[in-house]
Order: structure tokens, then C-alpha cells, then sequence
């Protein structure tokens, strides 16, 4: 069976990764294929390495606040590029009257501080058994 | 070792054995406790009796006596405040001697929104006002750069111009107020700004307190805010240095070194205050190269710590990092000179352990955290709000945050005498383990090629990486526990009061920047841009030019900072960070 393939990003110029590597790691130590971009990325070059990588996930880590903005733009370019298969979670500080809006943007998952990293791993293998490719 | 202590050790020891063999063993025995008289009725009894340190590297017994620090010695290892090598403090007087400061780390929005609040800040006694700045500052953008987009005024304040700076500081007293920022890639710049904002106020710079933070290292280390390459961005740092050493007063502090992102982004205890030592000693050898004598910068330069969660690890750290600092610096720069010994200690209290889950619960976490800096001597404390993981924290969670070390010192009196547990066989085997670690990381370091090597390679990066994913583990099987997040947990949460930053900033930040670009003198900005480019450029063929006075000019000329950082991104080219989870 095909490994499940992830890439964890943050968008903005915010350069505070740790959350973002501790999550690379987790995945990957949970059997995942992990892209790990690293900081201060564009959504062109987020959806840009998705594609090509073939990617069944995109984890954006955001604690700046952009994550409306970011999150917009993603899924935008991912219609545009017509892979709205590949499914996009966020995590960092995401006030939890903007956890709605994420999601109706489209937005699968927003995971906040403290999050047990089984649960992600957890919700990303349920997202993607659901989806048949 | 005299005959005296020796004797006074033997009977210590004897009596330790008793203890062992006529109490303890009825208490515990192969690891397991044993129900006895001391149990009160129905009381739950711990089913594993080993206990390890907050950064998880030391075991810790059951009891410390005075044969666990037989080997310190009390006069030349312990000693007295004030004197080498300064473990009880580097103040003679310590807490009896110096008023804690009232003070906020502080900015949001447009310069215009920052300025209210500064004033606020300034009429409830605030004296010590850092100017936060947002992320396309910290980085050489302007506010209207499309990189930009959506971070103008998030996480700080907008500087784009000179004018900027103008609106923010009209009317506040520049001559009466501490005043400073954390930028760290843009040190020759930030210190512009300020001596150019007192000069056109009228203010001579030199009676003007401004503290830079100007610590490249810690962005290619976590914080990410990087721009140059290190080793370009050590070069523009230590430029900044000399200049402050060469023309401004004692009251201008050009640099200090963060240790903060190491230790939250994974390092331990032991490897936090090695590699701060190496870091900080690799940056007074930078500036030593440009002509400045560590007697001149050490006084004016300080480690900036965390303070984490484990009391007792913690202020040994301080006592131990002080003892550390003096050896090393002693026989690095061939003096005893206490300006040189004698290290000033900062602490920015440990922002990284505050949980998102029962935020409330993060204000008795922070109040002791400051307590570990005030029982561990050291000088100057800021503290993070309680709300913190959640979003910028809000006027009121910042007072409450800033009152903390008053409550601990008026109320509680715990500042009545320097070093109260300075002769603790327990806090001081610890402060001797915590140095004996350390020296070993300094050493690898140095090992290494240095600091800058350290940061090049990717060393620290790794070592953090690696720290940190343990935490976690531990944190998620429970072996480690985090009240509210994996004990006495609560299904549903309160929503608690959180700060929004508003929208309108980034529009109206915009528009002043472009306001500015239309009425300066833009063949004078031209000028000056060309005339900082040929001094970077000499820098880049190794010719040694100091930066900072094309600099000044570029600013004063109100070139932008996207202008002026454009230029240099030119010639230095950009750092590209390695990939390492």
C-alpha cells in the first residue's frame, strides 16, 4: 500500500518552527511520508511542492495569526490547479472563533497548542482511508 | 581537605548509614514503599520512588547532605556576591540594592496605535518600554512589500521609515525612559532609529538608555527571523557593537545573547547555559576583532535566559552559568577583571511552558518561574502573559504579568537577602552538576570550531530537535505531566479574553509609508542607498568598513527599511536554513 505522503509548511514570515518539526516527526515516525518545507513560504510554492510531490496532505503551522489569509490562499490554488483531493490541516494558535471559518473555507483540521500528536496521525489516516485515490 | 572537615565528613557518613539501614528501610525497600506508621489512614501511596530533574538529566535522591557537596568548595566555589566567581550573584547587595523595574515588552499595529499605548504605558509607570516589532520589520520589508501581506502590525509594531519612529516617541521623555527592541538581523538599523529619534528630538543621544538586542545567533536557531548568512550576520551585529562602544554612553547596550530559543526549541538545562556561554563569548571576540575590549562590552551586554519550570534546576542554573562565565572568561580574555568575570543575567520567563488548556492556571506557572529568577540572583525580569499561547496577550494580562516579581518581592520579601539558598546541599550539588555538564557542551562547541560553526553546520538545530521530540514523547505517554493537559484534565473549556489586532493597521501603515516616499528628498535617498551599498560591497571583498554611519545616514535620509535591507540582500545574498526535524 502506498504510504500516506504529507507536507508540513509554514507560510508568513513567522520563523518559530518548532511546533512544525515536532510535527514532521511524529508523522513520520507514524509510517508517513513527510516533505518538510520549513519556514517562510509562499502558498504559490506550499501548492507548487504539493503537487509535484504528489502529496495527500498539506499541514500548514501558523502562530503569527495569518492563518485565515494563508489558509485562503492554499485552498484557492488548490481549485485553480484542480487537485482539491489533497486535503489541508493547520496547526498553531488559531483563536477558536476563527476554527469555523477555517473550516468552512475548506480547511479539514485545525489543531491547537497542546495537541497530542497521535491524534493528528490518527485524523490524517481516517481523512485519507475516506478518500479512495 | 583540613582534618576538621574530614572527621565532621566520617561521622556524617556513619550517620548516613544509620539512617539508610534504621529508617529508610522501613520506608522503602527494592523500590517499593512500604505502609508504615507515617501513613495516615486511606492515603495513597506512590507505587515508584525515582524521581529526575525538570530537563529530565539528573536524578535526584531521596535526600542531599553535606557529603553531596564535600567537594565544592565553600570559599572558592561558593564564596560571596560580588566576588569571583560570583555564583551567590554578581551584586554584592543584590535585591537589597536595586528597585525591580516595572516593565513591558510591548506593540501592535500602526506606530500611530503603538504610540497610545506607550503612553499609557508611561503614565501607569511603565519605564522600560521595548518596542516590539512585526515580522516584515524584523525581516528588512516594508509594510507594503507583497511578502508582507497580512503580517503588517501582527505580532508588532510597523517601522518602516524614520518617521515612523517620530509619531511613536512624540512626547515621551527619551531621556527619562529605558528604551529598546529585540530585531537581531537588523542591529546596525535598529540602532539608527533610536540615536537619530533622540537627535531630532532634541535629546543627546548618549543620555539616552537603549538596549539592542542585536542577537543573530538565536535566529538561525528557532526564532527564524534570519535575513544574511551567519556569518554576514555576525559581521553586521559586532559593527553595531563598535559603533555603540566607540561613540555612545555606557547607557547604549548593544547586544546581548538569547538563550531562550535553544532551550525552547530543545535543549536541556546543561546544554542551554554551554552553549549560551560559547555563543556570547563568540560574540565578544567578534567585537574584540573591531577594537573593542571585553572590559568595555561585557559590563554593557548580559545572557538572556528562560526560566523554565523545575525551581530548584533553575536558580542552580543561574548560580551555575554566573561560575561558568567567570572561569571561562577569566582564562579566555587573561584577566580577572570583574568587569570581564562578572556576568549580568536576564530572564525572560519560560513562555514555552505556558499550556493553551486552563490558561489560568499558566499564572501560577509564570509566578514561579519568577520566583527561580529572583532566588537565582539575577537582574532584570520580563514576563509573558498568561494568555500567551493563545494570542497576543491583552493589556490587562500583561499588568498582571508585570506585578508578579512586586507581589514576590514586597509581599512575600523574598528579595530581603541575596541568594537565600546559596548552602543548600541540594541546590548546590545541583549548581555544581549543571556547571560540569555545561563546561562539557562549551567544550564540544569549541571542539567544533566555535559558535559560529555551531550555528553554520546545523549542530544546534539538531540537538534541539532531537530534545525536543523527546519532550513530547514524554509529555504524550504521560510520563511527564502537564496539569490541565494530561492530568486533571477538563472536557470543556471557557473561552477566555483574548486581545484582537485590528486590520485597519496594515491599510493605514501603508498608506503612511507611501505618504513618506512622495515628500522625502528621493535623489538624497538614492544617494545614500548607493553610498551603503559601496560599504557593504567593501565589506564583501573584506575590506572592513563599519557599517553603521552609512547607515545612519540612509535612515536619516528616511530611505525605507525595504530599501535599505533591498540593497544589502543584494550584495550578501540570503540565508537559505537547512532542513532538520
Amino acid at each position: 500500500m502506498r504510504k500516506i505522503r504529507v507536507l508540513i509548511a509554514k507560510p508568513g514570515l513567522d520563523g518559530h518552527e518548532s511546533g512544525a518539526r515536532l510535527i514532521a516527526r511524529a508523522l513520520r515516525d507514524a509510517g508517513m511520508e513527510v516533505i518538510y518545507l520549513g519556514v517562510r513560504q509562499t502558498p504559490k510554492v506550499i501548492v507548487d511542492s504539493a503537487l509535484q510531490e504528489d502529496v495527500d496532505v498539506i499541514g500548514l503551522s501558523i502562530l503569527s495569526g495569518i492563518h485565515k489569509e494563508a489558509a485562503l490562499s492554499v485552498m484557492q490554488l488548490l481549485k485553480e490547479s484542480g487537485a482539491a483531493h489533497i486535503s489541508l490541516i493547520v496547526g498553531g494558535i488559531v483563536p477558536k472563533e476563527d476554527v469555523a471559518e477555517l473550516n468552512r473555507i475548506g480547511v479539514k483540521g485545525v489543531f491547537g497548542p497542546g495537541t497530542n500528536t497521535r491524534e493528528v496521525v490518527k485524523f490524517i489516516k481516517e481523512l485519507h482511508n475516506n478518500e479512495p485515490k | 581537605m583540613s582534618a576538621l572537615k574530614e572527621e565532621f565528613l566520617n561521622r556524617f557518613k556513619i550517620k548516613l548509614i544509620k539512617w539508610k539501614e534504621e529508617i529508610l528501610k522501613g520506608r522503602v525497600a527494592n523500590g517499593e514503599i512500604k505502609p508504615e506508621f507515617w501513613t495516615r489512614h486511606g492515603q495513597k501511596e506512590k507505587t515508584k520512588v525515582e524521581f529526575k530533574s525538570g530537563s529530565g538529566e539528573f536524578l535526584i535522591k531521596e535526600i542531599f547532605t553535606p557529603l553531596d557537596i564535600a567537594e565544592i568548595d565553600p570559599i572558592d566555589q561558593i564564596g560571596l556576591p560580588g566576588d569571583f566567581p560570583y555564583a551567590r550573584g554578581r551584586d554584592p547587595l543584590g535585591p537589597q540594592a536595586v528597585n525591580l523595574p516595572l516593565k513591558f515588552y510591548s506593540g501592535y499595529g500602526s506606530s500611530e496605535e503603538a504610540k497610545e499605548r506607550y503612553q499609557r504605558l508611561y503614565q501607569a509607570g511603565g519605564r522600560f518600554i521595548v518596542l516590539a516589532l512585526d515580522l516584515p520589520t524584523q525581516i528588512g520589508y516594508d509594510s507594503d512589500s507583497p511578502i508582507a501581506a497580512g503580517e503588517v502590525g501582527k505580532v508588532g509594531i510597523a517601522l518602516d521609515t524614520l518617521a515612523d519612529m517620530d509619531q511613536l516617541f512624540e512626547g515621551l521623555p527619551l531621556d527619562r525612559i529605558s528604551t529598546g527592541t529585540v530585531g537581531n538581523s537588523i542591529g546596525p538599523w535598529a540602532l539608527a532609529m533610536f540615536y537619530l529619534t533622540g537627535q531630532k528630538a532634541g535629546v543627546d543621544p548618549s543620555k539616552m538608555k537603549v538596549n539592542l538586542q542585536n542577537d543573530p545567533f538565536k535566529e538561525y536557531t528557532g526564532r527564524g527571523t534570519f535575513i544574511f548568512p551567519p556569518r554576514v550576520a555576525l559581521d553586521l551585529a559586532s559593527d553595531t557593537v563598535a559603533y555603540v562602544c566607540k561613540y555612545l554612553s555606557h547607557h547604549w547596550e548593544p547586544q546581548y545573547h538569547c538563550t531562550t530559543t535553544l532551550r525552547w526549541g530543545g535543549c536541556n538545562v546543561t546544554q542551554e547555559v554551554g552553549f549560551g556561554v560559547a555563543n556570547l563569548i563568540a560574540y565578544i571576540e567578534a567585537a574584540q576583532k573591531k577594537g573593542v575590549d571585553p572590559e568595555q562590552l561585557i559590563p554593557r551586554t548580559n545572557l538572556h535566559m528562560t526560566a523554565d519550570m523545575d525551581l530548584f534546576e533553575e536558580v542552580a542554573k543561574f548560580r551555575a552559568v554566573r561560575r561558568l562565565w567567570a572561569k571561562i572568561a577569566k582564562r579566555r580574555f587573561g584577566t580577572g577583571d570583574p568587569r570581564v568575570t562578572s556576568l549580568r543575567l536576564t530572564v525572560y520567563t519560560g513562555a514555552n511552558r505556558l499550556t493553551a488548556q486552563q490558561p489560568l492556571n499558566n499564572i501560577i506557572r509564570v509566578t514561579i518561574q519568577v520566583l527561580a529568577a529572583m532566588l537565582g540572583s539575577v537582574e532584570t525580569i520580563s514576563i509573558p502573559a498568561y494568555d500567551e499561547a493563545h494570542a497576543l496577550p491583552t493589556a490587562e494580562s500583561t499588568r498582571l504579568a508585570s506585578l508578579t516579581p512586586h507581589i514576590l518581592n514586597d509581599e512575600c520579601m523574598v528579595g530581603n537577602t541575596t541568594d537565600p539558598l546559596g548552602g543548600s546541599y541540594y541546590v548546590e550539588w545541583l549548581t555544581s552538576k549543571i556547571e560540569e555538564g555545561a563546561n562539557e557542551w562549551y567544550n564540544e562547541v569549541e571542539a567544533r570550531g566555535g559558535a559560529l560553526a555551531a550555528v553554520e553546520s546545523g549542530y544546534y538545530l539538531r540537538q534541539m530537535a532531537d530534545g525536543l521530540y523527546k519532550y513530547y514523547k514524554e509529555v504524550e505517554s504521560g510520563e511527564r505531566k502537564l496539569i490541565g493537559v494530561n492530568k486533571f484534565t477538563i472536557a470543556k473549556e471557557e473561552p477566555i479574553q483574548l486581545f484582537k489586532s485590528d486590520l485597519e493597521g496594515e491599510r493605514k501603515q501603508i498608506e503612511r509609508l507611501k505618504k513618506v516616499k512622495q515628500e522625502r528628498d528621493n535623489d538624497n535617498v538614492q544617494k545614500c542607498l548607493n553610498e551603503l551599498k559601496k560599504v557593504a560591497q567593501n565589506k564583501a571583498d573584506g575590506k572592513g568598513d563599519n557599517i553603521v554611519s552609512a547607515m545612519i545616514e540612509a535612515v536619516r535620509s528616511y530611505a525605507s527599511i525595504g530599501e535599505i535591507f533591498g540593497v544589502l540582500r543584494q550584495v550578501f545574498g540570503e540565508y537559505r536554513p537547512p532542513m532538520i526535524i
